[in-house]
């Protein structure tokens, strides 16, 4: 059953072999201001922008941003704010109450406002999503024109999990009204250094 | 009934209809913005198609480099050569390790081959978590949209189902309240989950992993809580390169909603500590396909439904008028090939006008293959005697021009003079819910003749 019939199948029906195109990414290139087009996409997607001079500024942004958080979980190693230690044997049901969640972003992408983010950066994988509000440091100077040189820049990493995060998760499914915050962070917010 | 009946239905409110129409057409407005704001659009497009085309051509051999690199990465795979393989292969995982509460995001593979109600026979809870999904299952009804699967249930429908279902006190169908009551329900239901099942959107041979996308967040939710995660896939999500999904990235969320691209785009290579990957790899008619030459390219589907927003027929017909898991153009071409009678109505459900394959980011010719369904479906396929008779007087008519003339005046005779309830009788579809245009004297071989004279 399974894997022999269907290759067989494949192999009876499948059309003579079709060349891969070859990619010009040439065709793609643009001369833009970079962090100009990706603090606007992050907005257009419904993220928040936050430019520090320093990192070292960073809690006092915190404080400012979010009043409220009491459960922070900080893997940046930025801020003195982390209430919150994790480690290889936290559970995501332990979790759940995470107010705030500070990761470090690899990189952005320019065209759609996405920040890569992946699990050697964050110790549970479901910490970026099960967390109430997101916070992602990044660095000005890592930001990447469009998907095409994003994969050149993801090429040579250590393959486990990782996610390109666009905005705070949302939803249009009720009569297509747009409403932030569906099942994974409430916000996004950006910090940008 | 075929799908002009269950349009006749679907058009009975009419508010809902203009709603429904407009809804959609504003989502291919944004696509087009989206669309226009990348350089190199069209360019993408070919590109997408020649891969995808490519894969399809050697997808033997990427099948088996993908199982090769995923087995590598730690990740359990296996095969289905149909709806009933995959049911007992997904049970099986979950009987195995005796998990009996079940999250899932959205899989229109999982649809087709009827999960749900399988694993429901087995007494295994199954929740669907996409908000759309969720509303649809506890409607108990199917999506209608591959995208916007609830795009057919007003607010106030929403808000009366979330009242019986969750207990929320009546919000006149506040879009933000009942999103966000489900949100608390869907958490507890993912922290208690055993098992996430998930779809995928791409599978990368080069690398074994895999891609899902969404804009809720809901398939990493289950997928990182639940010790184990099953993906089913379709064999026609394979791509060969992780590069490529630079090109198919971008063209996804712009052709699906206008987005620049889905919230979360998550790549899954390795299961977690302690944790098991399944991923299913689903025939199910994909390899019949295969073999029709004429039909082979509706195979390059990405699934993001911009040729069901574009469609001037979905737009009033609504998705559950096509009765199949995939409604719309792409629907339409796919489902004929899995039961030709069933379907036999689709591919009429078009007017030919081929906005659905200018629109698709594959470049699949979705109208030429309608147009030549309905050739096999004519032969194949017992037509309705009205429609079998007057094509043929048609034929004839048109092909004899004294015939054509003698046939002209004598219409425009008719449509002048005849009483109202004759012209406007049954025969005259046209006629139901529109007026025909007024009937001048002369055709315009006349009208061209004296032009020329003049």
């Amino acid at each position: 059953m399974g894997k022999e019939e269907i290759l067989r199948s494949v192999r009876k029906n499948k059309p003579t072999l079709i060349p891969l195109p070859e990619i010009n990414l040439d065709t793609f290139n643009e001369t833009i201001d970079l962090l100009a087009n990706f603090k606007e996409k992050v907005a257009l997607v419904g993220g928040t922008i936050k430019e520090l001079s320093a990192l070292n500024e960073i809690d006092r942004e915190i404080t400012k941003l979010f009043p409220n958080a009491r459960n922070i979980v900080d893997c940046t190693k930025s801020s003195s704010l982390g209430t919150v230690s994790i480690s290889d044997k936290t559970q995501p049901q332990d979790l759940e109450g995470v107010d705030l969640a500070i990761i470090p972003g690899a990189f952005g992408v320019a065209e759609n406002g996405a920040i890569w983010i992946s699990d050697d950066r964050f110790p549970i994988r479901i910490l970026p999503f099960i967390t109430k509000e997101l916070l992602i440091v990044l660095e000005k100077k890592n930001v990447c024109l469009h998907l095409h040189d994003a994969y050149e820049l993801l090429s040579k990493r250590d393959r486990s999990f990782g996610v390109f995060v666009s905005g705070p998760s949302k939803t249009a499914d009720i009569e297509q009204c747009l409403v932030i915050g569906a099942q994974g962070a409430l916000s996004l917010t950006v910090v940008l250094v | 009934m075929n799908h002009a009946q269950k349009a006749e239905i679907f058009n009975k409110d009419e508010a809902k209809v203009n709603w429904h129409d407009k809804a959609l057409w504003y989502v291919r407005e944004k696509r087009d913005t989206a669309a226009h704001g990348v350089k190199g659009w069209e360019h993408l497009r070919d590109l997408a198609s020649g891969i995808k085309a490519h894969v399809l051509s050697n997808l033997d051999e990427y099948l088996i480099t993908f199982e090769k690199n995923a087995q590598k990465n730690g990740i359990t795979v296996h095969w289905a050569s149909n709806a009933e393989e995959h049911n007992k292969i997904v049970n099986k995982i979950l009987a195995d390790n005796n998990a009996k509460k079940v999250v899932k995001s959205k899989s229109m593979l999982t649809e087709e081959c009827h999960l749900n109600p399988y694993l429901e026979s087995k007494g295994i809870e199954v929740v669907d978590t996409d908000l759309g999904e969720y509303i649809v299952q506890i409607a108990k009804e199917t999506p209608s949209h591959i995208v916007l699967p609830a795009i057919h249930k007003t607010k106030e429908e929403v808000d009366s189902l979330f009242q019986e279902h969750l207990g929320t006190t009546p919000s006149n169908g506040n879009p933000e309240y009942l999103t966000h009551e489900a949100r608390k329900h869907l958490r507890a239901k993912f922290l208690e989950a055993d098992a996430a099942i998930t779809g995928v959107n791409f599978a990368i041979a080069e690398t074994g992993g895999f891609v899902v996308c969404t804009n809720e967040g809901n398939a990493d939710m289950g997928a990182h809580s639940a010790k184990i995660h099953i993906a089913c896939m379709g064999m026609e999500k394979l791509i060969p390169k992780e590069a490529h999904l630079g090109i198919f990235l971008r063209l996804l969320a712009r052709s699906a909603t206008g987005q620049p691209i889905t919230t979360y785009s998550s790549h899954f290579n390795k299961p977690g500590p302690e944790s098991q990957m399944h991923i299913v790899i689903v025939d199910n008619g994909r390899t019949e396909q295969l073999s029709r030459e004429d039909f082979r390219s509706s195979l390059h589907c990405i699934r993001c439904g911009a040729c069901m927003n574009t469609c001037p027929i979905y737009r009033r017909s609504g998705g559950h008028s096509y009765d199949a898991t995939i409604p719309g153009p792409i629907g339409s071409i796919l489902s004929p090939g899995k039961d030709l009678t069933k379907h036999s109505s689709l591919p009429f459900a078009s007017t030919l006008c081929g906005s659905c394959s200018n629109v698709c980011p594959v470049k699949i010719n979705i109208h030429e293959q309608l147009y030549k369904w309905r050739q096999l479906i004519t032969k194949d396929v017992k037509q309705p005697f009205i429609k079998k008779t007057i094509l043929k007087m048609t034929g004839k008519v048109l092909s004899n021009p004294k015939l054509y003339g003698f046939g002209g005046r004598s219409v425009r005779f008719i449509l002048k003079y005849a009483p109202r309830f004759l012209v406007y009788s049954k025969l005259n579809a046209w006629g139901k819910a529109r007026e025909l245009p007024k009937i001048k004297n002369g055709n315009f071989d006349q009208w061209y003749k004296e032009k020329r004279k003049n």
